[in-house]
C-alpha cells in the first residue's frame, strides 16, 4: 500500500484529504506543520507527499527543497497545494522539486487522478530500483553457485585489507580448489560438476563465520577472506572448512560422490604478504604446493 | 444584510460546487460545516485580538486560513470577507481589517440562518 504524507495546517483542508485519500485506498500520515512533516518523512517510508505551500514552522517550498536536497531510498513524489497560480509562483514549486502541484480549493476527481499520476511514477520508479538491483546481482554474484564472483571477493579483500591496516589487525585469504574436478566433468558430465560446485559452496559458506566472505574464484576456484584472523586461526577455518567438503558424499544425479579440496592460505601478518596481490598470489602458491603434497589437505603459506 | 434564498447567486454557500469537490457526500459536508463553524469562532477571536494588538502578520495568517476553508467549502461571501481580511493584514490596514472582521460575523451568521432553515 502506497504510503502519503499530508502535511497542511488547515483543519478542514486536511480533513477532506484524509477522507478522500483513505477512501481510495491510501496508507497515510497526517501533519500539521511543515517541521513535523519534515521529521515523519525521515522516519517513515513516505511514497506521495501532499505539501500545503503555507505552513506554519517550514513553509512547502522550503520543505521540498529540504527532501530534494537529500537521498532517499525511493523516489518521493511532491504534490504542492496552493492558492498561488501565478506562473512565477508555479515556476518557484517547480525549481524547488515539486513533481505537480494542484491549486486550492480543489476538486477530489482532479486530485485523485494526479495522485494515480504519482502511484504510476512510483511504480516506475520501483521496477527502475527492482531492475538496478537485479543487475547489481548479476555483476556481483556467480550465477551458479549464488557466491560473489571473482571482480566482487577481489573488492572486498581490497575493503578488508585496507581495513586491516588502519585497524592493525591482520587479514587472511584462504584459496582452495577442488581435487579432480576435471575428471568429475569428463566422467559424469558439466551437470555434474555443477551439481559439485553448488554443494561445495554451500558447505563453504556453512562453515565460515558470519562476518568472512568467500567468492568464487575462477572454475573450481575459490577465494575466502577472512577478516582479522591471523595466519594460525586461518589454518583452522581452513582445516574446518577442508574436513566440511569431505565429510559426507555429495549427492549427485550420477550417484553419491567422494569430493575432497586442497587449500592453501596465507595472512596479513606475515611481511612479505603487505599487499593484495601477494596475499592471492601466496595463499595460491600454498593451494598449489597442498596439491602437491597429496592433495585434501591444507598448507599455509 | 440578511439573504436566505437558495439561488446560487445569493446564497451563503454553493451547495452543488462543495458537493462536487468532496464527492457528492452530503453527510461529509455536514460534516465540514460543522468542524467550519467551530474553526471559524477560534479564528474570529484571534482576529479580533490580532486588531486590538495591531499584529498584521497574525490578521494576515488569519485572513489566509479562513480564505482557504471558506473556498473549499464554496462559501462565496465569506470567502470574500477573508480575502478582504487578507489583505488589510498586508497593507497594514486596521480600519479595513475592522471592516473585514464585522463583514465575516455578518456572513457567519447569515451561513448559520442559512443552515438551519434548510435543516
Amino acid at each position: 500500500m502506497i504510503q502519503v504524507l499530508i502535511a497542511e495546517d488547515d483543519k478542514l483542508c486536511r480533513t477532506i484529504l484524509e477522507k478522500n485519500l483513505r477512501k481510495w485506498g491510501y496508507e497515510i500520515i497526517s501533519t500539521k506543520d511543515g517541521k513535523e512533516a519534515w521529521k515523519v518523512i525521515q522516519e517513515k517510508n513516505i511514497q506521495i507527499a501532499i505539501l500545503d505551500w503555507i505552513m506554519p514552522k517550514m513553509d512547502g517550498v522550503e520543505l521540498c527543497k529540504k527532501i530534494r536536497g537529500q537521498k532517499w531510498d525511493g523516489y518521493i513524489y511532491l504534490i504542492m497545494l496552493t492558492v498561488r497560480s501565478k506562473q512565477i509562483d508555479i515556476r518557484k514549486g517547480f525549481a524547488a522539486g515539486v513533481d505537480d502541484y494542484i491549486t486550492k480549493p480543489f476538486d477530489t476527481h482532479e486530485l485523485k487522478a494526479r495522485l494515480q499520476t504519482g502511484k504510476r511514477i512510483i511504480g516506475l520508479q520501483n521496477q527502475l530500483l527492482d531492475s538496478q538491483k537485479m543487475l547489481q546481482e548479476i555483476a556481483t554474484h556467480d550465477t551458479l553457485t549464488n557466491l560473489l564472483n571473482r571482480y566482487e571477493i577481489l573488492n572486498v579483500l581490497t575493503d578488508e585489507f585496507h581495513r586491516s591496516l588502519r585497524e592493525n589487525k591482520p587479514v587472511s585469504t584462504v584459496m582452495l580448489d577442488i581435487d579432480f574436478f576435471k575428471k568429475i566433468n569428463d566422467s559424469y558430465g558439466h551437470d555434474v560438476g555443477d551439481e559439485v560446485l553448488v554443494e561445495v559452496a554451500s558447505r563453504l559458506t556453512g562453515t565460515l563465520r558470519r562476518y568472512d566472505k568467500v567468492g568464487r574464484y575462477g572454475g573450481d576456484e575459490f577465494l575466502a577472506i577472512l577478516p582479522g584472523c591471523d595466519l594460525r586461526n586461518a589454518k583452522r577455518i581452513a582445516e574446518r572448512l577442508r574436513r566440511a567438503v569431505c565429510k559426507d558424499r555429495i549427492h549427485t544425479e550420477a550417484g553419491q560422490l567422494y569430493v575432497t579440496i586442497s587449500v592453501g592460505c596465507a595472512s596479513s601478518e606475515s611481511q612479505s604478504h603487505k599487499s593484495i596481490e601477494y596475499l592471492v598470489k601466496f595463499s595460491d602458491k600454498a593451494m598449489y604446493h597442498a596439491k602437491n603434497m597429496g592433495r585434501n589437505c591444507v598448507i599455509a603459506s | 444584510m440578511m439573504n436566505n434564498e437558495s439561488s446560487p447567486g445569493n446564497s451563503p454557500i454553493d451547495y452543488p460546487s462543495a458537493l462536487a469537490r468532496i464527492g457528492d457526500d452530503e453527510s461529509f459536508l455536514a460534516e465540514l460545516l460543522d468542524l467550519y463553524k467551530m474553526d471559524f469562532e477560534t479564528k474570529i477571536g484571534g482576529l479580533q485580538n490580532a486588531i486590538d494588538q495591531e499584529n498584521f502578520v497574525s490578521i494576515q495568517e488569519l485572513g489566509h486560513g479562513l480564505k482557504g476553508s471558506s473556498a473549499n467549502l464554496s462559501l462565496p461571501f465569506l470567502l470574500k470577507a477573508a480575502l478582504d481580511m487578507e489583505s488589510a493584514g498586508r497593507d497594514k490596514n486596521l480600519d479595513k481589517a475592522r471592516g473585514a472582521l464585522s463583514t465575516l460575523g455578518q456572513e457567519f451568521q447569515n451561513l448559520q440562518e442559512f443552515l438551519s432553515a434548510k435543516g
